[in-house]
């Protein structure tokens, strides 16, 4: 019964979609809003909770994604879907980049230089506004020629649930195993014979990749690209999901996303008193439950229909089961 | 080592920090089947040496060879992959992955590695070592004798030629230590090559057919054991008498 966990989830997916239609357009905006903030929590996780690359430039690659996107659909007028790919492309090559640029940077370092890249892009895009539009806005064309807003939930929950399918595959692989040592001990993964180098490159230009296709598909769903899908504050937001959700497993950060915005939006009667909540909500998580709120629950959720064994023969993440030699 | 393949070569290392010279142009030869022990008092460059064996330091001066071939600018896992494995004056374990699954991180980083067989060879190996029965604990929640069972076990994975041992009997309970001498003993008598860094000479003395001293940066002796233990310059250096 190990799959039931996954089963459920899968049912209780379908049961939302198949009443999705009864939300009302502001809440299903909201829940449209967090799958996109779904997608990069998850994909930022792989690379801060995974590999242990505390990067703050992922929300400029997301507004890399939708820029490249709508700027290539506007000039060479390619469908828009190819445009996304474009700018998920061009995410990849420029993560893998920054990826490299910092092989010698982590912890702090790391976090600084990444900081700096997310300004210069931030910076460039407001500036260059003949290219950009700048702080107006460049506005972009529509994904879907629908007067509602249920068809883009159904692409947003297609794009959330294909991101975490494969990276999902990727953390369960080798190279997640791999990701996972060099987060641990990047000395002891080099002497293990992990090539280091290439699994940090790897993790950026994935990572990167995926907020590109967050971003390209926020860019076609909002309507307008401005610069600061990928200022500090988005960055700060994404990060609080994140940890609060928990940035060691993808699911958990999904749902810290998804916590965080449904109670941004339940409490905007609050104004501005509902951030600092938040803030000392990171703090607390950070002090009392590193692993995040989230990760206690989906742990619960996955003992589900496991049969009583032994602590030590449950082995969630090696593939192998053989009992001996 | 007249006839034997020379695994790793170093050839005239040197290395500084600031104004420490912690290796001054030390030649260094590990060949096939060697136990050797380095030794020398603390501060006498022998983890420095080890480093720059293993691709772990860029030395300043000299060249290290692996089986003949230049390792300049080559990364560790270059050296590990040519059969060059090592272990660590403290213990480097993934410590919140299962021993189990420090085991698997230096098989699968093989080429053309299955998980069914990697996994195989590490309840193996894990059995040869006696740590069968945590293979689902964090490693963090091994003893510190555990610990250096398991750093050795995750060294065998790679199925190296030459194994570098840095301090690996180190706070270990005198149990514990003699299960990892008898360990390193078989695994020498089946054909692996080691090179043991260790204070405790008393251990070293019980393994090593050749032992090789350090002090001040520089090799000062290199020979049969009873040889080296006789030699003044050793007694005045690394026993200060």
């Amino acid at each position: 019964m190990r799959g039931l966990p996954i089963a459920i989830v899968l049912a209780a997916a379908a049961l939302a979609l198949a009443n999705a239609g009864r939300l009302n357009p502001y809440w299903t905006h909201v829940a449209i809003i967090a799958m996109y903030y779904g997608i990069l929590a998850a994909s930022w996780s792989l690379l801060a909770g995974y590999v242990g690359l505390f990067s703050l430039s992922h929300m400029a690659f997301a507004s890399i994604g939708g820029y490249t996107s709508a700027l290539l659909i506007q000039w060479f007028r390619l469908p828009i879907p190819l445009g996304i790919v474009a700018g998920v492309v061009m995410c990849c090559a420029l993560g893998g980049a920054i990826g490299w640029v910092c092989l010698r940077m982590s912890g702090p370092y790391l976090a600084i230089f990444t900081l700096g890249f997310s300004e210069i892009v931030r910076i460039t895009i407001s500036t260059e506004d003949e290219v950009t539009a700048g702080m107006a806005g460049l506005h972009t064309h529509s994904l879907l020629a629908s007067a509602t807003r249920l068809p883009y939930l159904y692409v947003a929950f297609a794009l959330l649930a294909l991101s975490l399918l494969l990276m999902g595959l990727l953390v369960r692989s080798r190279w997640g195993l791999f990701f996972r040592a060099i987060r641990e001990d990047e000395q002891a993964a080099a002497a293990s014979g992990v090539a280091v180098a290439r699994c940090r490159i790897v993790a950026f230009a994935v990572a990167s990749g995926f907020a590109g296709l967050a971003g390209g598909f926020y860019a076609h769903y909002i309507g307008i690209m401005t610069p600061s899908v990928g200022d500090l504050d988005e960055m700060a937001k994404l990060l609080v999901m994140t940890v609060i959700g928990g940035m060691e497993r993808l699911p958990t950060a999904v749902g810290g996303a998804f916590v965080v915005e449904f109670l941004l939006e339940w409490l905007r009667e609050y104004g501005q008193w509902r951030l600092p909540v938040f803030g000392i909500v990171l703090l607390l998580t950070m002090r009392f439950a590193r692993n995040g709120l989230v990760t206690p629950f989906w742990l619960q959720f996955l003992r589900l229909g496991e049969a009583r064994v032994s602590p030590l023969s449950a082995a969630p993440t090696v593939p192998d089961k053989e009992s001996g030699t | 080592m007249s006839g034997r393949a020379e695994l790793v070569r170093g050839v005239g290392l040197v290395k500084r920090f600031g104004g420490i010279v912690a290796n001054d142009a030390v030649d260094f030869v590990v060949a096939e089947g060697d136990l050797l022990g380095l030794i020398g008092p603390n501060g006498s460059g022998k983890t420095t040496l080890i480093n720059m064996l293993t691709g772990h330091l860029e030395p300043d001066g000299g060249d290290v060879l692996v089986r003949g071939q230049r390792m300049s600018g080559r990364p560790p896992n270059v050296y590990a992959a040519m059969g060059v494995a090592r272990t660590f004056q403290q213990t480097q374990l993934f410590g919140r992955m299962t021993v189990l699954e420090n085991m698997l991180v230096p098989g699968l980083a093989r080429p053309h590695s299955t998980w069914d067989e990697v996994a195989r060879r590490a309840r193996r190996y894990l059995d040869f070592l006696s740590l069968s029965d945590v293979e689902q604990l964090p490693a963090k929640n091994l003893s510190g004798g555990q610990q250096k069972l398991l750093e050795l076990g995750r060294c065998l994975m790679l199925e190296p030629a030459v194994l570098f041992l840095d301090e690996p009997f180190a706070g270990v309970h005198p149990r514990l230590r003699d299960k990892l001498l008898d360990r390193i003993r078989e695994l020498h008598q089946g054909g692996r090559t080691f090179v043991v860094v260790d204070h405790d000479m008393e251990s070293i003395l019980r393994i090593s057919r050749r032992l090789v001293v350090m002090a001040r940066g520089s090799k000062i002796a290199d020979g049969e054991p009873d040889a080296v233990r006789a030699d003044q310059a050793v007694l005045a250096a690394y026993a200060g008498l």
